[in-house]
């Protein structure tokens, strides 16, 4: 039954199998905001890679699962002063969850970090890095 | 279409404080929506909009597919109610899933509910959901989401 009707889907050119109650019980978004518009820092930029409220923060991936802060810090303070760091652990396991967010306050220091950490080996696992946050890419 | 990629959710409930709620939504060009809302000594609503690179994106997918919520159901999950309300929407690799549960205060409560297996992944997805935004929205506009 669930096969015939991804068949129509498909031939009506929708893909999606949905489930749940939610579908049926929808609340409108625009009903909660009332029309508040959503703050943004620098809504006029140019695309790249963007700036936050005190520096410039890098994002880590594939984070091996007993990795300590103190890995973080030691492997990221040769670009520059690390500021902060967020590191999440999973709520079940307790392990590391797996990325985490770095912040330097200038540019030059994160960009850094991302050209020599990105693709490195960090205990073990070999790591991606990247900005965190980006301009808006008025596609439309 | 198989690509196509959003992430909504919404906890909340009515009272004395007016209609206090957290929401966050993710699209798949990683527009990043935060709202956190109450009416406690009149504050006012907070909503924050920053986009996060594709590898955030993707790192929230791995979140979700790792968690396998996708194959769970809401059916015998306790509906939404007057002590609260949650909503978990999806689209990953070609579903569409869209759960409503009610506030869940504890892991005795998951425990005894008529569905403890698949209301424990949303119990605990939403719990690394909720750590992964306020992380971002902390990194970047360095407000600290209070979480209740």
């Amino acid at each position: 039954m669930a096969d015939d009707m991804d068949q129509d889907d498909r031939a009506q050119g929708v893909d999606k199998r949905r489930k749940g109650r939610g579908h049926r019980d929808t609340t409108e978004w625009a009903e909660r905001y009332g029309g508040a518009r959503f703050k943004e820092l620098d809504p006029n930029a140019k695309p790249g890679p963007t700036a936050s409220v005190e520096g410039w923060v890098i994002f880590i991936t594939n984070v091996n699962e007993e990795a300590q802060e103190e890995d973080i810090h030691e492997a990221f303070a040769e670009f520059g002063d690390v500021k902060n760091i967020y590191m999440n652990l999973d709520r079940q396991t307790g392990f590391v969850k797996g990325y985490a967010l770095v912040e330097y306050k200038g540019h030059k220091e994160a960009q850094a970090a991302i050209n020599e950490m990105n693709g490195k080996v960090l205990l073990e696992q070999t790591i991606q890095v990247d900005w965190a946050f980006r301009k808006p890419q008025r596609r439309r | 279409m198989a690509d196509d990629f959003y992430l909504r959710y919404y906890v909340g409930h009515k009272g004395k404080f007016g209609h206090e709620f957290l929401e966050f939504e993710f699209n798949k060009d990683g527009r990043l929506r935060y709202a956190n809302n109450s009416n406690y000594k009149n504050d006012e609503i907070i909503t924050r909009e920053v986009y996060v690179s594709q590898s955030v994106i993707t790192e929230l997918k791995r979140i979700v597919e790792d968690s396998e919520i996708l194959r769970e159901d809401d059916n015998n999950w306790p509906a939404p109610d007057r002590v609260g309300r949650q909503e978990l929407e999806i689209v990953l690799g070609g579903q569409h899933i869209s759960f409503t549960c009610t506030k869940l205060g504890s892991v005795l409560q998951v425990q005894n509910s008529k569905d403890p297996d698949g209301l424990r992944i949303f119990y605990y997805l939403v719990q690394n959901l909720k750590c992964f935004v306020f992380s971002l929205i902390s990194a970047h506009f360095k407000i600290q989401p209070i979480q209740k």
